[in-house]
């Protein structure tokens, strides 16, 4: 059974179609990456996942259930996680403190008051800190961090949450060749036990990530396929991959 | 002097601690120090800093500007008012005001109010279930900003209107007096009672204090301050930011219940001007010029800034409106943290040093200002020119 499936997703826009009759599957365990030009909708598609749009027409199932209608922590609860386009930590708070917040667990305002982190889950944010190497940095406020540390924080904040299907929004974006390197690196070992997409702009990144590639182009799936076989197609070619395809061998 | 001027003001500890040294050590000495007439007037104020730490856990942590504070003051201070005014009355008697009305017989929903345990949660329990249902409703339809405040000031008026209108239930325009009835067999107005109701202010403060720590400190806190900041992120994170707002909201209308009964037996009325619009406003001013999320901030400006309304008020009863709007003006242009956090941020040191005493300091700027530096540096100059021109002169 596919972890997620939408069929036959619109969301309109006072008439604009921002996504038109969207089809996608993505199986248990799966690495996928979504590439399309700028206005193709990747992030419109993003939240109709989790909620933050409704969409006009069609279906989106988790599990094989509908999401449609549910409110954003109700999805997330449901193990749907999301890594926003421009990173998003909690500036007035310390990388520890956002982790804190993220981290999986009962979420209610009381649990917060009364419950305490249980030592499996501080273990869990150390550990997480260790591997975005902010120790150093883990008592000061994460307004002050730099872009990257920023991104990997809010990367790290996503793996805390633990969520069964992780939307990564643009994770590379800002970084240095090291950096993208390693966030690569990372977004591979959580495919198989997590089941991962990909939204990214920078085609090497996606050809080192070895996934399949997803094309959107204005609101719909334009083809699938291997990066090699998307970066052949003609369609492609047209739309968005122009230049990108003569460098490739 | 100096030094030991910066040193004062740069112990991280003092600078934490002082304004509850300033605290402590008041509410130690000013009893017996200030007569009948001021101690009551700071008891009142204090009162106040209750419904400011409520407005300081809703506003400086969790983002939402609230003007209808007054609502949940006037609720709590019309529940003890109400039980006042029964509590003194011979067996069959009805509340005085009733009888220029033509009300016969007691309303229903004044029966309970005879009761002091009753009266004792309700002060603040049915502020807080007001503020939870407003709350609730505002907030699970995702209003917020501007719209919220807009909402909580209409909610006001609707309160303060129809407390207005209804003589026949509440005395209307004239509100409840509290002076001339007794608890325990002493009467209200008393100077004796006056000055224990100080003492319970003072606890009630200190006590409403640490619950909004407790509050603010732990992920809870945290999770305020995330949906000031990024409520939509804490959305995708699992969190249902309305629970936690309509909670909170819920609070400080308890805390505004609470500090409504002190402030109504303290001033010997409880009236429908409590929920009048600049009232609620001034609130806001009030936490805002002692210093947004720093809940000590939200008591010191409550107090300072009522107990400079009333002194200045009786010398320069017509400067009063403008020396606020001043000191908000200069709170949002320059002092963004408030009194307090100005003061944990330095800068008494600093404007200490801007105005006499130089500041020490490490960076080299600095260090070239001070006159004996800049003295051995002439000197340095010169020698090192003398030598250059002995050096220079024989090519």
């Amino acid at each position: 059974m596919n972890l997620l499936e939408l069929r036959g997703v619109s969301v309109s826009f006072d008439g604009f179609l921002a996504l038109n009759d969207l089809n996608l599957q993505l199986a248990p365990g799966e690495l996928r990456a979504v590439i399309g030009p700028n206005g193709a909708g990747k992030t419109t598609f993003l939240d109709v996942i989790t909620g933050k749009l409704k969409p006009t027409k069609g279906d989106v199932l988790f599990r094989g259930k509908s999401l449609v209608g549910q409110s954003e922590h109700h999805i997330s609860r449901l193990g749907i996680g999301r890594k926003f386009q421009t990173p998003r930590v909690y500036q007035n708070l310390t990388p520890r403190r956002n982790l804190e917040l993220a981290v999986r667990g009962p979420h209610g305002p009381f649990d917060l008051l009364f419950g305490r982190l249980s030592s499996e889950q501080r273990d869990r944010v150390q550990h997480l800190l260790g591997v975005v190497g902010l120790e150093s940095h883990a008592a000061q406020q994460s307004g002050g961090l730099s872009h990257g540390q920023k991104q990997w924080l809010e990367i790290a904040m996503l793996v805390a949450q633990d969520p069964e299907l992780l939307l990564v929004d643009e994770p590379v974006a800002g970084l240095t060749d090291g950096e993208t390197e390693r966030t690569g690196e990372l977004l591979r070992q959580l495919a198989g036990d997590h089941t991962v997409l990909v939204i990214e702009h920078d085609m090497d990144f996606i050809r080192d990530l070895q996934a399949p590639v997803t094309v959107l182009h204005e609101g719909h799936v334009l083809c699938e396929g291997s990066m090699d076989q998307v970066q052949n197609d003609p369609r492609v070619i047209e739309v968005y991959l122009g230049s990108e395809t003569q460098e490739a061998p | 002097m100096a030094d030991f001027a910066s040193s004062l003001f740069s112990s991280r500890n003092l600078r934490r601690s002082l304004p509850w040294l300033v605290i402590v050590v008041a509410a130690l000495v000013l009893p017996a120090v200030l007569p009948p007439f001021r101690l009551n007037l700071l008891g009142r104020f204090l009162s106040l800093g209750i419904v400011a730490l409520g407005v300081d856990l809703i506003w400086g942590y969790t983002g939402m500007l609230s003007l209808g504070q007054g609502i949940f003051f006037a609720l709590g201070g019309y529940a003890l008012g109400m039980y006042l005014q029964l509590d003194s009355l011979e067996p069959g008697q009805l509340p005085e005001f009733f009888g220029l009305y033509g009300v016969k017989g007691l309303p229903a929903f004044w029966q309970p109010f005879s009761s002091p345990v009753f009266t004792l949660f309700a002060v603040w329990v049915i502020p807080a279930l007001v503020a939870g249902l407003l709350g609730y409703l505002v907030f699970r339809n995702r209003i917020k900003g501007v719209y919220f405040s807009i909402l909580t000031q209409a909610a006001l008026l609707v309160f303060f209107n129809f407390f207005n209108g209804q003589q026949k239930l509440i005395n209307g325009t004239n509100g409840l007096k509290t002076d001339t009835a007794h608890i325990f067999g002493i009467l209200v107005g008393s100077d004796g009672m006056q000055r224990n109701l100080f003492w319970v202010t003072v606890v009630l403060v200190i006590g409403a204090w640490f619950l909004c720590r407790w509050l603010t400190t732990g992920r809870f806190g945290d999770a305020l301050v995330a949906i000031r900041d990024d409520e939509p992120r804490l959305r995708f994170t699992g969190y249902n930011p309305t629970a936690y707002k309509t909670l909170v909201f819920a609070v400080a209308g308890a805390l505004a219940g609470v500090s409504g009964a002190l402030y109504t037996v303290q001033s010997g009325i409880v009236s429908p001007q409590f929920m009048a619009v600049p009232f609620s406003i001034e609130m806001v001013i009030w936490v805002a010029v002692g210093g947004r999320g720093t809940l000590i901030g939200a008591i010191l400006g409550a107090v300072l800034i009522n107990y400079a309304k009333s002194l200045i008020s009786e010398q320069l009863p017509e400067t009063w409106l403008f020396i606020q709007g001043g000191l908000f003006l200069l709170v949002v242009t320059a002092l963004p943290d408030g009194l307090v956090g100005w003061w944990r941020q330095g800068g008494p040191g600093r404007l200490l040093a801007m105005v006499v005493l130089p500041q020490r300091s490490l960076t080299y700027p600095a260090l070239d200002l001070d006159p004996e530096v800049q003295a051995e540096h002439s000197q340095f100059d010169t020698q090192g020119s003398e030598s250059q021109g002995s050096k220079g002169g024989p090519r």
